[in-house]
């Protein structure tokens, strides 16, 4: 099977190259969709920015950091609070947002002094806080206000403080993916070794590209901490600016988010010989597999064994449960990449749901050559999908449910499809064995929701009757 | 009958494998190489080395592999050494074929990360 024209984008034929149908005896390299490309003039993108990237993804996340976004309001805002990640100290990540706040006549006349300005202000207001990260944005980024020196005017000024800059504008990459690079590789460079902490444990490792959505960082740490192994860095779930800094006094990089963060885990092992394992942490099969790795790594195989028989013991049951009542279900995965990979087995073998379409907003050729080794025949494969691509595809696939984030969200709802925050989640953490029972929860949940085939019923029309659904409870 | 066990396995690693998917060629090579080699003195009875962090690393996912092989498939304990080491190299070659030699992912051979 070729790759696919579909019907909407009959006057953009190139976009036949991002959408392939997997069929019997094929592989990747014959048919891999073109990733990480500029998005065709025409289409009607769903990415995000690379600011985006560094700033909503990675740097946001951390617990004790002022994010100063150097320019207008809306970068700012726009990346805060739309991603759900708490934290261990009262959620300060999620309380405040930092702008300068640019408007046209700093523009004209420069915002170095603003930004100045507006650092001081932040450490003034926070005294508590001495860890900052600097954005550029697009116009900052224009109009060459060189943010470098004016963290370190403020360091030299605040001689307590310490500042990362990332110089990553919204236009400089073709997706939020370039940011994740820039954020990546500009901490490797710049951060990482400036600072040791105490090595508690015998065994130690960096938990790379998780970033504690609903929890996820918090339920997984249960986990290492049951276990003996001291976690140096979370990169970046419930982490914190200076753990990031003492990276290289790992043992081992344990990376979920190869997309994110798979830079700085390749940098790790190159400069200082720390070895990279790559684990799935969403699904029972998968995580015990996982938490398996990594006890044998470390030479505590029978530790390991005896946290997945407990964790099976309690979860495995309410797992089954929905299992039982979401077999067969058809789900649709419209995320940002990763997720793709990590999902369609998981979901398939722990709950007996088939995914029959995958759409990545940011992921690389890499993704995809995982994604379509992993996937399913009769599967769409769709690179930085459009609106109208997904109507297409609905129509062709009929899923039961989509993950995918608020916005498309809204749209497929509109068609009485249910969908799952794939982003954010509904009610997670997702990860892990409990997290997992919480994805088959909020997806059981979604697709006998009595509502949605309500709200399809209109009134007016006398030839309409109310259905009647019958939902077991959990 | 090589030829199914072959696919077999190459099957699972599509399946159940990231390190095979790694971000440039030679960190392929290297995963291909040094995983496949653990595999092979698991599944052979060899002590599997664990001298230096990478190989405890390519270990860790060697065992997870060669446990499962053995699992999934009835086979794996009726063939002799020759066989398994014949079988891994020739699922080396088809990997090596697969995410490197014909893969068409334009960053496979960027000098950078």
């Amino acid at each position: 099977m070729p790759m696919v024209l579909l019907e909407c984008d009959k006057d953009i034929p190139e976009r036949q190259k991002h959408i392939y149908l997997k069929a019997p005896n094929e592989d990747t390299r014959e048919f891999l969709p073109i990733a990480n490309a500029a998005t065709i003039p025409g289409t009607l993108s769903e990415r995000g920015c690379a600011f985006c990237g560094a700033k909503l993804v990675i740097g946001g996340v951390l617990k004790d950091t002022i994010q100063m976004i150097h320019g207008p309001l809306g970068c700012a805002y726009d990346t805060w609070h739309t991603k759900r990640y708490p934290t261990d100290n009262g959620h300060f990540n999620m309380k405040y947002v930092w702008s300068t706040d640019m408007k046209e006549s700093h523009v004209v006349f420069g915002g170095e002094k603003r930004l100045e300005k507006s650092m001081h202000e932040a450490f003034d207001e926070m005294p508590d806080i001495k860890r900052m990260i600097v954005y550029t944005t697009c116009p900052t980024a224009l109009i060459g206000d060189d943010i470098k020196a004016v963290a370190k005017k403020v360091m030299k000024d605040r001689p307590d403080v310490d500042v990362f800059t990332v110089e990553c504008p919204g236009f400089s990459g073709v997706s939020q993916s370039k940011g994740h690079h820039v954020l990546n590789i500009g901490w490797i460079n710049e951060k990482v070794e400036t600072m040791e902490k105490e090595i508690t444990s015998e065994y130690t490792m960096n938990f790379i590209g998780d970033f504690n959505i609903q929890g996820d960082t918090q339920l997984l740490q249960t986990y290492w901490d049951r276990l003996g192994i001291q976690v140096v860095a979370h990169f970046t779930g419930n982490g914190t600016y200076d753990d990031l800094r003492c990276m290289h006094q790992a043992q081992l990089n344990v990376v979920n988010c190869a997309r994110s963060s798979g830079y700085i885990a390749n940098e790790l092992k190159k400069r200082y010989g720390i070895p990279r394992l790559d684990i799935d942490s969403w699904g029972f099969n998968y995580m015990a597999e996982g938490i398996r790795k990594i006890c044998a790594f470390f030479g505590i195989e029978e530790k390991g064994e005896a946290l997945i028989a407990e964790e099976y013991a309690k979860w495995k049951p309410k797992l089954d449960w929905y299992k039982e009542r979401l077999q067969g279900k058809k789900m649709a995965i419209w995320t940002g990449g990763p997720r793709l990979w990590h999902w369609t087995k998981s979901v398939e073998d722990d709950l007996g749901v088939q995914v029959v379409a995958m759409s990545s907003k940011f992921g690389h050729e890499e993704d995809f050559e995982k994604v379509i080794a992993r996937g399913k025949e009769g599967t769409y494969y769709i690179d930085d999908g459009n609106e109208l691509e997904f109507f297409e595809i609905i129509d062709l696939v009929k899923p039961d449910v989509i993950f995918t984030g608020p916005r498309v969200g809204e749209l497929v709802k509109k068609l009485h499809i249910p969908y799952v925050n794939g982003h954010g989640y509904h009610n997670g953490p997702y990860m892990g064995f409990e997290g997992f029972v919480n994805l088959a929860r909020d997806m059981y949940n979604a697709v006998h929701n009595p509502l949605r085939h309500l709200a399809a019923v209109d009134i007016r029309d006398k030839s309409q009757t109310t259905p009647i659904i019958v939902r077991g409870a959990a | 009958m090589s030829q199914s066990r072959l696919d077999d396995l190459f099957a699972y690693v599509e399946e159940r494998c990231l390190w095979q998917f790694f971000s440039r060629t030679w960190d392929r090579e290297e995963n291909i190489e040094g995983v496949l080699n653990q595999v092979c003195r698991l599944l052979t009875g060899q002590e599997p080395l664990r001298g230096t962090p990478q190989e405890r690393l390519f270990y860790a996912d060697a065992l997870a592999m060669a446990n499962d092989v053995r699992e999934r498939f009835p086979w794996a304990s009726q063939v002799n050494k020759e066989e398994i080491a014949f079988l891994i190299d020739g699922l080396k070659s088809r990997l090596v074929d697969v995410t490197i030699t014909r893969s068409t992912n334009r960053e496979l051979n960027h000098h950078l990360y």
